[in-house]
C-alpha cells in the first residue's frame, strides 16, 4: 500500500519563477549596456618612405591652414585666395569644380600649421570630405586623394 | 442551468507560462552576444570636433583607440604614453593584426603639432588605417 502512494507523487521542480530571474538578468545586461557608437572621418595614411610621388600642380588643390584658422587655397584658376573660418564651404564649392575638371587625378593636399587648433583642421577636412559630383557619364566623384602634409615639411 | 455555471466558475484560466523562460533566456543571449563591453571608462576631458561627413564605423572588434585629451597627453589603453613612443605601443598591435583601425579621439582645441606627431607615430608603427573621431553635426 504504502510502495504505490511514494510512486504516484512524480518529482516536481518549481520553475514559475525561472522567467522572473532570466528577466532580471535581462535587465541587468540591458542597463549596463553601453553600445559602442563609434563615429568619426575615415583615413588612410600614405606609407613613410624617402620617394617621393611627383604630381602635376595642374591637379593639386593645396590648402594652408594658419594659426588663427584662416586658410589660403592655391589651385589652378585660384591663385592663393584666402578663406576666413567662416567661409569654410568655399572649400567644398573648389574642390568639386576640380574634382570635375580633374577627375579621378585630383590630389588634395592640406597642410596645418603646428599651431592651429585641430577643430580647424577637421573643419576643412570635413569640407573636402563633403564633396562630391557627379560627372556626364553618371560616375559620382570624391576626393578620394587627401594628403595630410607633415608640419615638418616645408 | 445551475449546473453549468458552476461548472465555469470552478475552471481557473491559466496562461502557460512554461516557455517564458526559454524566450527570456533567448533574450539573454542576444543581448550577451552583441554587448561589447568598454574596456576602458575614462575620465578624460575630451570634446570631439563636429563633421557633417561623420561616418559610422561598423567594424568594433579590428579597433583600437588612441585619446588625446585638452592637456595633450596620449592615451593608449588607459595608459598614458609620450607622444614620441606612440609607435611602440602600436606596432605590436598592427603585428597582430595588420587591418587594425586606429580611432583617435582628439580634443577640438589641441594644437595641430601635436596630431602631426602622433600621426608621424602612426606611420612608423605601420598603422595606416586611422579615423578621426568627431560628432555628428558641425
Amino acid at each position: 500500500m504504502e510502495l504505490r502512494k511514494k510512486r504516484k507523487s512524480t518529482p516536481n521542480i518549481p520553475t514559475a519563477s525561472m522567467g522572473d530571474i532570466a528577466f532580471l538578468i535581462i535587465i541587468f545586461f540591458m542597463t549596463s549596456t553601453v553600445f559602442t557608437r563609434e563615429k568619426g572621418i575615415k583615413m588612410l595614411l600614405p606609407e613613410k618612405s624617402r620617394e617621393i610621388t611627383k604630381v602635376k600642380p595642374e591637379n593639386v588643390v593645396s590648402i594652408l591652414i594658419n594659426p588663427e584658422g584662416a586658410l589660403k587655397l592655391k589651385a589652378p584658376g585660384y591663385d592663393g585666395i584666402d578663406i576666413s573660418p567662416q567661409q569654410y564651404s568655399e572649400v567644398k564649392r573648389i574642390v568639386e569644380e576640380k574634382l570635375l575638371e580633374r577627375d579621378t587625378l585630383l590630389v588634395v593636399s592640406l597642410k596645418t600649421s603646428r599651431d592651429a587648433r585641430y577643430q580647424a583642421m577637421i573643419e576643412v577636412l570635413d569640407q573636402i570630405k563633403l564633396a562630391r559630383v557627379v560627372t556626364q557619364d553618371g560616375r559620382e566623384l570624391r576626393a578620394n586623394k587627401i594628403s595630410l602634409v607633415p608640419t615638418s615639411e616645408e | 442551468m445551475r449546473k453549468s455555471i458552476i461548472r465555469r466558475f470552478t475552471r481557473t484560466p491559466e496562461i502557460p507560462t512554461a516557455s517564458t523562460a526559454d524566450v527570456a533566456f533567448l533574450l539573454i543571449l542576444f543581448f550577451m552576444v552583441t554587448t561589447v563591453f568598454r574596456a576602458t571608462a575614462l575620465n578624460l576631458r575630451i570634446v570631439l570636433p563636429k563633421a557633417k561627413s561623420t561616418e559610422r564605423i561598423l567594424i568594433r572588434r579590428n579597433v583600437t583607440h588612441l585619446w588625446i585629451d585638452n592637456q595633450g597627453r596620449v592615451f593608449i589603453d588607459d595608459s598614458l604614453v609620450p607622444k614620441e613612443k606612440v609607435s611602440s605601443r602600436i606596432s605590436p598591435k598592427i603585428a597582430e593584426n595588420p587591418d587594425l583601425v586606429t580611432i583617435l579621439n582628439i580634443h577640438q582645441d589641441i594644437d595641430y603639432g601635436t596630431v602631426d606627431v602622433v600621426l608621424d607615430q602612426l606611420k612608423e608603427a605601420r598603422a595606416f588605417k586611422i579615423t578621426f573621431a568627431t560628432e555628428f553635426g558641425g
